[in-house]
């Protein structure tokens, strides 16, 4: 009888998501969880005998993703992925179900799948990826994950159901880096041997105790937050020494950055499509993931010279001729990545932020204060505007005002037209920090005004 | 004044998960926008004290995973410390965990208790339900009287003593315990609350009332200047619009 509940879980599944796109939306979630109210095990059926990449961790998914992705497309491989941020169970059980034949048998050889770090721990039941990559864990919407090791503990959950995958992870990460602790997986790691702060720098840290004993842990170097050279005085945990590892950052500028990689033994010069440093991580990740799947070394820079992220990643708009890009911020090791990048830029910029407190926003905004905004005063003149939009906006602002930024160069706009006006009018670069719901808002607004393709295409 | 404030925050590296940082940043910033200094020395778990040297005590918020790290080092002597601190009168702002530490004890649901350090007579037990969100209370007399609005997440709910009075009043959301109304507690100098949000930056009449606190300690006519808040009074308008969407017309 199985195989009958497999049938019309997937029928249902390809019917809703028909007329929802019928309907002109982009919904992805509801037809997985008609499929799964079903079949609840239907994943299990339509992932068998997929190749599947998975990516998890609070930073970096998207674009670890499209990065591994590029690879795919480059060598015309048969395959899908979740592209929509449709990666909870009921979206990554839709995007199966649709490439599967009704009978529940896989249509593609290949899968490169983005999952929610929660959500880790109920897919993993069902879905056994050939590779799991696992980029980091961060402070991330406290008021929804709790304390950062309960996302921790559900990522091992969740690993602990598919013993056989290859784990990727990140060396720097105290907290993805004692993984192995827990689990039998085989594992490679990833990494920067790269000291971009000191290793007594004050920085944010969202791990500062070591994981196994708790003792506060000393580092060689940081690379950025928890990141880096960590080892445990008292308990002797530490940074594993990383197979794929990024030697040297040879140059970074507004567009891309470029690294010396050791790919397990093997040299390789990257080119990554994307600035700032957590993209060097991801492509480090993706790097590692693409050479364990078996891509050759040429595949794997041709991917990571020429993704394209979109969707708020570093995303760029032409507004109306001034360059605009839009970086999502979820928490502040994110943000304080973004501010550190902005802050290096050598030419003037307009700044805007969009703060929603929606549930997909995460409903507490007191990580703002966390994030260190103080780096934009560090511009100076350079930061020739700021424009503060979304539901939180005069908390925001406020944020600003203590973090140095002169009030006459700040300005609330809750108007997204007006605000998208302003933005088109700006003579210098525009870079736009919105949070999720605030980006799809800004994202549809933005579309209106300048054109361009649905985000569920 | 030509005076400095001396400003003590308690394990910086145990407490601060909820932009405890902006309390520190606010309290700095009001003071220097007067002219007046702020010392900030922070104590971590394992660093030596000075409460007699401090004019003003912070303690953030923390998480479950360093709670053990923060018992062991209360107890090593930091406990009869902050109480002695608190019995001379003074002036402690402590937040969510770190306000529960300066009670009694906290029970978890399911039963196991965790012994804090007894400063103020009141106790918090753990429910399955989080109390969360956006929230706001009015301080009573003693606290300046101000509206305070914040963020709350505790799962703790805390029960005041006989005679212990709490910091406000509850206008939206549930404060202690969702029970009875109050939120925080107010003994001798010491304000506690679980709003986080962090509680001074949009909140400038309590963080003012509190510096004043502090400062008049040691200079009991000291008045703090007013300050331009607009900004800040946007922001906390904004908040309790959005949590008493009829707060303008009853003039709260």
């Amino acid at each position: 009888m199985h195989f009958i509940r497999v049938f019309l879980a997937v029928l249902s599944c390809k019917l809703s998501r028909w007329a929802i796109r019928l309907l002109g939306r982009g919904g992805t979630a509801f037809p997985g969880r008609v499929a799964l109210k079903i079949c609840p095990d239907v994943l299990g059926v339509v992932s068998r005998n997929v190749r599947t990449i998975l990516i998890t961790g609070t930073n970096g998914k998207t674009t670890t993703s499209r990065m591994v992705e590029q690879a795919f497309i480059d060598t015309k491989k048969s395959y899908f992925s979740n592209k929509s941020g449709a990666n909870l169970i009921s979206g990554i059980t839709a995007e199966f179900c649709m490439n599967a034949t009704l009978t529940g048998k896989a249509k593609k050889e290949f899968a490169v799948i983005e999952c929610d770090e929660a959500a880790s721990k109920t897919v993993l039941k069902y879905l056994k990826p050939e590779v799991i990559v696992a980029t980091n864990v961060f402070r991330d919407q406290l008021d929804r994950y709790g304390e950062i090791t309960h996302t921790l503990n559900n990522i091992i959950e969740g690993i602990s159901h598919s013993p056989e995958s290859l784990l990727c992870l990140n060396a720097d990460c105290s907290l993805i880096a004692s993984i192995p602790s827990h689990v039998k997986n085989p594992t490679v790691f990833f990494g920067l041997n790269v000291p971009l702060e000191r290793g007594d720098a004050k920085v944010l840290s969202d791990a500062p105790h070591c994981i196994h004993c708790k003792t506060e842990y000393e580092y060689d170097y940081r690379t950025y937050g928890h990141l880096g050279g960590f080892r445990c005085p008292k308990c002797g945990y530490s940074r594993p020494t990383p197979q794929y590892a990024v030697t040297e950052i040879t140059a970074q500028d507004v567009d891309s950055s470029s690294v010396n990689m050791d790919l397990n033994g093997r040299d390789l010069f990257l080119h990554i499509n994307l600035p700032a440093v957590y993209n060097i991580y991801n492509a480090a990740g993706a790097a590692a993931a693409l050479d364990a799947f078996g891509f050759q070394r040429a595949e794997i820079a041709g991917a990571l010279a020429s993704f394209d992220c979109g969707f708020g990643r570093m995303e760029k708009f032409d507004l109306e001729g001034t360059p605009g890009r839009m970086m999502l911020v979820k928490n502040p090791a994110g943000c304080n990545q973004v501010m550190r990048y902005l802050a290096a830029l050598p030419d003037a910029a307009m700044f805007v932020v969009c703060l929603n407190d929606k549930d997909a926003d995460g409903t507490d905004i007191s990580w703002i204060w966390d994030a260190d905004f103080e780096r934009l005063s560090t511009m100076g003149d350079r930061l020739t505007r700021v424009l503060v939009s979304g539901v939180r906006a005069e908390d925001m602002a406020l944020r600003l005002k203590y973090a140095g930024v002169p009030a006459d160069r700040m300005e609330i706009i809750h108007d997204y037209p007006t605000l998208v006006e302003r933005m088109c009018q700006s003579e210098d670069r525009v870079f736009i920090m919105p949070t999720y719901t605030a980006m799809l808002d800004l994202r549809s607004t933005l579309q209106k005004r300048l054109g361009g393709k649905e985000f569920w295409e | 004044m030509s005076t400095t404030l001396r400003i003590c925050h308690l394990y910086p590296d145990l407490l601060n998960l909820y932009g405890d940082r902006g309390n520190i940043l606010c309290m700095k910033q009001r003071l220097a926008w007067r002219g007046i200094d702020a010392e900030i020395t922070e104590v971590p778990a394992g660093a030596k004290a000075d409460f007699a040297n401090a004019d003003l005590i912070f303690i953030g918020g923390g998480q479950d995973f360093e709670q053990e790290v923060l018992l062991s080092d209360l107890k090593s002597g930091k406990d009869k410390e902050l109480k002695a601190a608190i019995q001379d009168g003074k002036t402690v702002l402590a937040i969510c965990g770190g306000y529960q530490m300066l009670g009694n004890y906290y029970e978890t649901w399911d039963g196991v208790r965790c012994d804090f350090i007894e400063a103020i007579d009141f106790y918090t037990v753990g429910s399955r339900e989080r109390m969360i969100g956006n929230f706001a209370f009015r301080c009573g007399e003693h606290s300046g009287g101000s509206v305070v609005v914040g963020f709350e997440n505790h799962s703790g709910k805390t029960y005041l003593g006989s005679g212990v009075e709490p910091l406000g009043r509850i206008l939206a959301g549930s404060g202690n315990n969702g029970e009875d109304g109050g939120e925080g507690v107010r003994y001798r100098n010491v304000f506690g609350s679980y709003s986080h949000g962090p509680i001074l930056p949009k909140n400038p009449s309590f963080c003012d009332f509190l510096l004043q606190t502090a400062i008049q300690t040691r200079h009991p006519d000291f008045c703090l200047e007013p300050l331009d808040d607009r900004f800040e009074l946007a922001a906390h308008d904004a908040v309790l619009r959005s949590v008493l969407p009829d707060s303008e017309k009853s003039g709260i």
